[in-house]
């Protein structure tokens, strides 16, 4: 049992953690890599999608619920930190903190209206968050600069310079997502995890069985605004200039879909693996394409392909294909009948022995195991 | 006085474009389960064909409808049988949106390709002339986007009601296992009905295509009503659809007199959130509705 565990969870462990290390030691050494400021920048906008991915992904991932308007939190979370700066002068990182804090605040009657409708209805409303901000942020100039854009302070000295500045964006937006990939994974393996995938799963079961679903839908939510504000304000941060046309897109909402979805939304690092891809290919696609709209085709294509034949992601995709390569998995037992008996006796024992937590411990790491 | 008659006849007529309009979502969604998202893209599609067709031939617009109808007709059929049906079933309704949200990117993005980003008004003999109402002005365009609308809409209704097909379509509507066991072909019925909802994409274009300029990215600007019309009539509902559309469109109208153009678009919006407030699955809908 054990052995069919190992094949079927993936990597063995020590190859996980080298695996982690590189990922850490190309993050960390990618700015001194970088040959001109220009691929810096693009790395830091490619670790900027990244950090939405992510906090998209604690409401897709977990509970299933696409949103395609989460540019709304990363958009109003840009703008509070920008107006509290122009309008308060407080700290600036201080602001960025405050921001997320606001938009965690709005985020609880929107999910409270928002998450009472599932599937297609919760798109729509997604959708339409979006839409409306876009018209409110567009039309209320005198507070929010309207059309003409808000210019936010720098954070940094004048006399650092813009590739300095780039810089410490890039390890300031890798920071924020290994607090980000840390809490999805803690998540992931806890009783509260567990409830939010059993809605994604089946809601009405999980609701059935005693899961409080609204109440661990919303804290989701909350918490997958807040961490979508903190991207977007440290992006506002770092650009300096907001615009509501960019700030409230929907583009920029399915591109957070897209690079989860591409990457698998089931997996820790999947967001992460599709906006280094999908980051990749709009940076190129604008510079190649950017007077026309084709690189708006590529997007919708690209999209397409990825619901359409890979609606599970890539590392799942992969996951299948270096299974096919490896000794199948047997239909007859790899182990001897008197093993199986004895390794039925010391589980007889220890349920005997008062240990039902060790048994439902074992049957959840089983079934982990068994799926992809 | 005449003001607030205006906004009421103004009001009545938008209220009947985003009828017709709604009704090909509410058919996409009762057939398939699908919200299709692509339907303003669609929409602006037909509106640069009846542009082109204008600027080239220097023929009424309304004529590209004997070629657009048909055209999106096919497309619509093709979209369901070569796309739509072959989602998973279980993700169907989640996927759909995805699909056809790209879609919807796709032609934005081939409109700005080929016919670039400038902003295109077709200019009409008639185009400025307008009709005296009881003291209110309506511009002759209006009325005839109004009246295709009514006339497409009453088309619908007949043909639902009054042929086999329509017998089948509403029974593929309201209980797709039922329908197949009396020996409805459902894959086909959900074919064709896929099919009219985009026909009536290409008629809602042709006429807004009349007295608006269009450019690639205006569809954004038409989903969310259009989106807010469903839920709030209650997806799948045909009926409520209607009345959702012709309350809200009125409202807009209305809202413009205190408010100005832009925050009275808000209004869909505020109907929207209060709706999911007081009645999730919307005030004409089934309890289906909240299922999807």
């Amino acid at each position: 049992m054990t052995r069919a565990t190992t094949r079927g969870g993936g990597l063995p462990t020590a190859l996980k953690a080298l695996g982690l290390l590189a990922l850490v030691a190309v993050v960390l050494a990618f700015p001194s890599m970088a040959p001109d400021p220009f691929i810096l920048s693009v790395g830091v906008v490619i670790m900027s999608y990244a950090v939405l991915a992510t906090s998209w992904n604690f409401v897709g991932g977990f509970t299933g619920y696409i949103s395609l308007g989460h540019a709304a939190y990363s958009g109003l979370g840009g703008y509070a930190t920008g107006l509290l700066i122009i309008h308060t002068g407080i700290n600036p990182w201080l602001a960025l903190l405050a921001g997320g804090a606001v938009v965690a605040l709005l985020a609880v009657p929107i999910g409270i209206a928002s998450l009472r409708v599932r599937g297609a209805s919760f798109v729509i409303v997604s959708i339409a968050l979006v839409l409306i901000l876009l018209l409110v942020f567009q039309s209320w100039g005198s507070f929010t600069g309207g059309s003409n854009g808000l210019r936010v302070p720098r954070p940094f000295d004048t006399s650092v310079l813009r590739p300095e500045q780039h810089e410490r964006f890039f390890y300031l937006h890798a920071a924020l997502l290994a607090v980000l990939l840390l809490a999805w994974w803690a998540i992931d393996r806890s009783r509260f995890g567990m409830g939010l995938k059993a809605v994604r799963e089946d809601e009405d079961k999980a609701q059935a069985l005693g899961v409080p679903t609204f109440t661990y839908k919303l804290v989701a939510f909350v918490v997958s605004a807040f961490f979508t504000a903190l991207a977007g304000g440290l992006y506002a941060l770092w650009f300096g200039y907001l615009d509501p046309i960019f700030q409230f897109s929907i583009l920029v909402g399915s591109y957070m879909v897209l690079m989860s979805l591409l990457g698998g939304i089931r997996s820790l690092f999947g967001p992460l693996l599709g906006a280094v891809i999908v980051g990749y290919a709009v940076e190129y696609f604008k510079n190649q394409y950017g007077d026309t709209q084709f690189h708006l085709v590529a997007m919708g294509l690209l999209l397409a392909l990825v619901v359409l034949f890979m609606p599970d992601g890539i590392i799942p995709a992969l996951g299948q294909l270096v299974q096919r390569f490896r000794p199948q998995a047997a239909s007859i037992r790899e182990m001897t009948a008197e093993d199986l008996a004895e390794q039925r006796r010391t589980q007889d024992a220890a349920d005997e022995a008062g240990a039902p937590t060790t048994t439902s411990e074992r049957t959840d790491r089983e079934t982990e195991g068994v799926r992809p | 006085m005449s003001l607030l008659l205006q906004s009421l006849v103004l009001g009545v007529l938008l209220g009947g474009l985003y009828a017709l309009l709604a009704a090909g979502l509410t058919l996409y969604f009762g057939v398939m389960r699908v919200v299709m998202i692509a339907h303003s893209a669609f929409l602006i599609l037909a509106a640069y064909l009846a542009w082109f067709f204008t600027s080239s031939t220097g023929l009424d617009p309304l004529l590209s409808l004997l070629v657009t109808v048909p055209l999106f007709f096919v497309l619509g059929v093709a979209m369901q049988r070569l796309l739509i049906s072959r989602l998973r079933p279980a993700t169907l309704t989640m996927m759909s949106v995805l699909l056809t949200f790209s879609i919807a990117l796709v032609i934005e993005g081939m409109l700005g390709f080929v016919f670039s980003g400038t902003q295109r008004r077709i200019r009409l003999p008639y185009g400025g002339q307008s009709l005296e109402f009881f003291g209110a002005n309506v511009a002759v365009v209006k009325l005839i986007a109004f009246g295709l609308a009514a006339t497409s809409l009453l088309a619908l209704y007949l043909l639902l009601k009054k042929t086999q097909f329509g017998q089948a379509l509403r029974a593929t509507i309201q209980h797709p296992e039922a329908a197949r066991l009396v020996g409805i072909n459902t894959e086909r019925v959900a074919g064709y009905g896929f099919g009219l909802g985009l026909a009536t994409a290409a008629i809602g274009g042709t006429a807004l295509s009349l007295d608006s300029t269009i450019y690639p990215s205006l569809h954004w600007h038409w989903i969310g009503p259009l989106m807010a019309i469903i839920v709030v009539g209650g997806l799948g509902s045909i009926p409520g659809a209607a009345i959702a559309a012709l309350v809200l469109g009125l409202g807009q109208s209305l809202l413009q007199i205190p408010l100005g153009t832009t925050w009275a678009q808000t209004f869909f919006y505020l109907a929207l959130f209060a709706t999911l407030m007081v009645r999730p699955q919307g005030f004409f809908g089934g309890r289906l509705a909240q299922r999807f």
